[in-house]
């Protein structure tokens, strides 16, 4: 049945009359933005552009740094049990021994063996997820997360409140870069992307905006300079 | 979705005394146009950008059946089923075949007008399948029977009382509240639980990529993120107008849509797909298929006059600036589409008989054509439609116009050609007319004009006309003297 | 004396002449001489809106037949020059030689303020008034022309006026040709905003370009506000001229 209906459909296109005609060269793309490269200006302005969509941003200097911001902000929201992804720089912090430490179950997709479980936890155990990202788009203050099974898509969606990590090296002014690596080099595409920009959000009732409508009611994005 | 074009005078009848429609076109179009103006304004070289979006649409719809095919390749490669339908039935049918086949149970819907366009949900419910809308507007209007506002916001308008009785009676609200803000957590809680339960997800497509295969969505709160990372199965329904060649010109085009839409420079999620889950992946479909839908696009394709129509994105920015559905809201175009977007696309998916009144109720203004990001001639279109009725026309279904119709403008036309007939022509009318004159204005007069007068006087019929006038101007500017 | 031909709109000619006498005034006060071609009628606007082109493109024919020769060809209406250069060449593409004259003429067609400000380079016509003026933005002329500028210019050349700002100055008014009968709500709902805007804006008069426009909003006017007034930009400007 699809192939007749492709047939069919394709022959119409392909039959309609004044196509092929003279098409004028397309001028390239214009940039979105006028950044610059200078990664300092890079991470402020992504810092203003995330805050501006209501996300929080923290700095920190190193690893250290980092755990205790985790710490401070896994007690200030009551969180007993986080998914955390794990990614190229989560994975290298130890985090679960960390966060027992600290009287927090953290668990990563390695410590499941089927999607259902794993389901089970993100809707209804998780307190929140934690990520990395790929990279900063300094621009529009986003996240971009290619997913695979170390950075499973529900982490960052389920749970009420989303952490993310990311060093400060991941920041780039636009989407050129980021478009380049994930679909443009010779790797594997991701089985999806998400460019997250920004709590979840609506307006749909009588204009009124508010944040954690299906995803994440907060949004924090903890920057590691060094 | 039904279809009600043909009700439009009484439904802008309604809407144009309905409080709550009137208090929202008052200002979220307004608020939206704004938005736009002031995010475009931001950019290094807005017109630039604009062009550019406008030149990709262009390419893409003159390329179409070559990106299709190398979208399919690339889609399948990466582990997509690719499906083709050549109208709502044949889609419908795999759609809900598969859901059979897999012994879906729940499905939960992103927000899409292709599949309102098709009445997707409804055939689904047929076959006993459980679908939920998840979109916080397309809940509430599935809730409540509603066709959709505005594109941005299907139910902006609607009342927070009404909100709050049809969640209490449906939507597992416990508290009454006209919170909007608790009634939309109300909805969190009720739409969570079909997420986790749904064995297959529902969506839409903003913009297909053919030379990866990819499909995107765009969204602020969420629910399609989930309709493609908890069900086993994903269905993107893909109107097939909606693709671009390169993911370059995707992301360009994923900006001019947010920023256009909403003035947003991008939408809180964008998800990029190429192909299912990857094994060992933890979530995200086992499956994903990709529905190609015609439905009247090809036809519209192979008229060089109704191509244009295939570039449009739906980013509503024409609804936002058209004076017309500033006064009459969504409702009254009575289908999937509405505003001048619709005023395009409905004539040619339903035919020209029985949308009269949406190319018809244009005053060709062209704000539409100005603020149109892929570079669609609406008002020349509408143009075209008109013609198209007037004369009749098989393959648009324009049914011709009434004799009486003709015989006014043969009239008129000959009158224009012969300037003795011109004349009678004109003293005729200056009789008719000034029949009705009292006090030097004219406030009734029966006849096709008889709405005008419903609000508005006319001058009396002067005696003489400019013609009639003519040569005693022209004397006394040879004489040299004050006309 | 240069000479200038005048394209008269129907509705002009059969209901609003004193517009055609008052771009004659004006013409020739700025030392034209004004040619008045009789057999001139209607441009075919209104059968080409409402889908009647095979008559439309009669009459485009016709006006072409009138018009061809001329060198310039001045009207006091955008929607007229509109459809002269923005919908002939569809409405003609099926006879290339009608489409080729159709061609040729366009650029020779003005609308009224577009030739003041942009041919004669005239700001300043001669006129004096004391009070406030607002100016609505006619759809045909603003969008279809590009024309904003010439007609401010006019005005805020006037000795003694004031230029004042009105909100939605360029949102539709409602009229729209047959849309105006046909959807008469609808059409009275954008006029009645049109009015109020008026109203808002404090200005003494508020003055336009297109009779259609002109048409309308003082027929919406003379019912609801009969001390109210509408004027085209001509009749302003000719009854204003120092003597």
């Amino acid at each position: 049945m699809s192939a007749n209906a492709r047939e069919w459909i394709l022959s119409r296109l392909k039959a309609a009359p004044g196509r092929g005609q003279s098409f004028p060269q397309r001028p390239p793309l214009p940039p979105l933005s006028a950044l610059g490269s200078e990664r300092a200006v890079l991470v402020d302005t992504f810092r203003q552009k995330l805050e501006g969509v209501k996300g929080e941003f923290h700095p920190v200097e190193d690893r250290q740094a980092l755990c205790a911001k985790l710490e401070e902000l896994f007690k200030a929201n009551g969180v007993r049990r986080v998914v955390a992804a794990a990614d190229s720089v989560l994975a290298t912090l130890d985090l679960a021994r960390w966060a027992a430490g600290i009287g927090v179950e953290l668990r990563t997709p390695a410590d499941f063996t089927d999607p259902a479980s794993f389901k089970d936890a993100l809707f209804r155990e998780a307190d929140a997820g934690l990520t990395g990202a790929d990279f900063l788009m300094a621009s529009t203050g986003t996240l971009v997360l290619a997913h695979d099974r170390g950075q499973a898509r529900l982490i960052s969606l389920a749970p009420i409140l989303h952490i993310a990590v990311a060093p400060a090296d991941r920041v780039v002014a636009d989407y050129e870069p980021v478009v380049a690596a994930l679909y443009e080099s010779s790797g594997s595409m991701p089985s999806q992307a998400t460019f997250i920009t920004g709590p979840s959000s609506t307006a749909d009732i009588q204009a009124t905006p508010f944040t954690g409508m299906h995803g994440p009611r907060r949004l924090i994005v903890i920057v590691v300079t060094r | 979705m039904e279809i009600k074009t043909d009700r439009f005078r009484e439904t802008v009848q309604k809407e144009l005394v309905n409080p709550e429609t009137q208090k929202f076109l008052s200002f979220f179009p307004l608020v939206l146009s704004a938005m736009r103006s002031a995010t475009l304004a931001g950019l290094p070289d807005s017109e630039a950008a604009l062009a550019s979006a406008a030149a990709i649409r262009a390419e893409a719809v003159e390329r179409l059946p070559e990106l299709l095919e190398e979208f399919e390749r690339n889609a399948t490669a990466a582990g997509a089923r690719v499906v083709w339908a050549r109208d709502s039935e044949e889609a419908n049918r795999y759609i809900c075949d598969l859901a059979r086949e897999k012994k879906v149970a729940c499905v939960t819907k992103g927000k899409s007008m292709v599949t309102e366009e098709m009445g997707l949900r409804e055939e689904l419910e047929k076959a006993g399948i459980e679908v939920w809308e998840t979109d916080l507007g397309e809940f509430i209007t599935q809730l409540l029977g509603l066709p959709p506002f505005h594109i941005i916001g299907p139910a902006i308008n609607v009342p927070v009382e009404t909100i709050r009785d049809v969640f209490l009676e449906k939507a597992g609200l416990e508290e009454p509240t006209n919170d909007p803000v608790q009634l939309g957590y109300a909805a969190r809680i009720f739409l969570r639980e079909k997420f986790y339960r749904a064995e297959m997800g529902v969506t839409g497509v903003n913009i297909a990529v053919a030379s990866t295969g990819t499909v995107i969505n765009v969204e602020n709160e969420g629910n399609i993120r989930h309709c493609k990372s908890g069900p086993r199965i994903q269905v993107s329904v893909l109107s097939l107008e909606k693709i671009v060649p390169t993911m370059r010109d995707a992301f360009h085009m994923l900006r001019v849509l947010c920023m256009c839409a909403t003035g947003q420079s991008l939408g809180t999620y964008a998800s990029f797909d190429t192909g299912p889950r990857r094994p060992g992946e933890l979530d995200g479909p086992e499956e994903l298929h990709i529905v190609l839908l015609d439905n009247g696009r090809s036809a519209a394709y192979r008229n060089p006059k109704t191509r244009d129509a295939l570039k449009c994105i739906r980013c509503a920015a024409c609804l936002s600036v058209c004076p017309v559905y500033g006064k009459i809201g969504g409702y009254p175009y009575g289908w999937a589409y509405s505003g001048p977007m619709g005023q395009v696309v409905n004539p040619l998916l339903l035919g020209l008989d029985r949308t009269e009144d949406l190319y018809g109720a244009c005053t060709l203004c062209q704000r539409c054509k100005a603020a149109c990001p892929a570079g669609i001639d609406h008002p020349r279109m509408l143009l075209y439609y008109r013609s198209r009725q007037a004369e009749g026309d098989s393959e648009l279904k324009g049914s011709g116009a009434p004799w009486s119709g003709k015989a006014l403008h043969r009239f008129y036309s000959a009158a224009v050609r012969n300037p003795a007939l011109w004349k009678a022509m004109a003293k005729g009318l200056r009789w008719a007319a000034n029949r009705y004159e009292k006090d030097g204005k004219i406030s009734r007069a029966p006849g096709p004009a008889e709405g005008w007068f419903r609000a508005r006087d006319l001058p009396r019929f002067p005696d003489r006309t400019f013609h009639d006038r003519w040569k005693e101007i022209e004397k006394t500017l040879e004489r040299g003297e004050k006309p | 004396m240069k000479k200038v031909s005048l394209f008269i709109p129907c509705i002009v000619d059969l209901l609003l002449p004193e517009i055609g006498e008052a771009t004659v005034l004006l013409l020739s006060r700025l030392g034209l001489r004004p040619v008045y071609h009789e057999d001139q009628t209607c441009c075919g606007q209104f059968s080409f809106n409402t889908g009647f082109r095979r008559e439309a493109a009669r009459m485009a024919v016709h006006f072409l037949e009138v018009f061809g020769e001329d060198e310039v060809v001045v009207c006091p209406s955008g929607s007229c020059v509109n459809m002269v250069r923005n919908r002939y060449p569809e409405l003609l593409e099926d006879e290339p030689r009608w489409l080729d004259r159709a061609r040729n003429l366009a650029p020779r067609v003005y609308e009224l303020t577009e030739f003041l400000v942009g041919v004669l380079k005239v700001e300043d016509v001669g006129a004096a008034f004391s009070g406030k003026v607002a100016y609505h933005e006619s759809c045909s002329l603003l969008n279809g022309l590009g024309v904003s500028e010439q007609p401010k210019k006019l005005l805020r050349a006037v000795r003694g006026a004031e230029l004042v700002p009105m909100r939605d100055a360029d949102v539709c008014c409602g009229f729209g040709g047959e849309f105006s009968s046909r959807y008469p709500e609808i059409s009275e709902a954008l006029v009645a905003a049109k009015a109020a805007r008026f109203l808002e804006s404090g200005a003494d008069v508020l003055v336009l370009c297109e009779p259609g426009c002109l048409t309308n909003i003082n027929g919406y006017l003379s019912r609801h506000h009969p001390d109210r007034k509408a004027l085209h930009m001509a009749e302003f400007l000719a009854r204003n001229l120092a003597s």
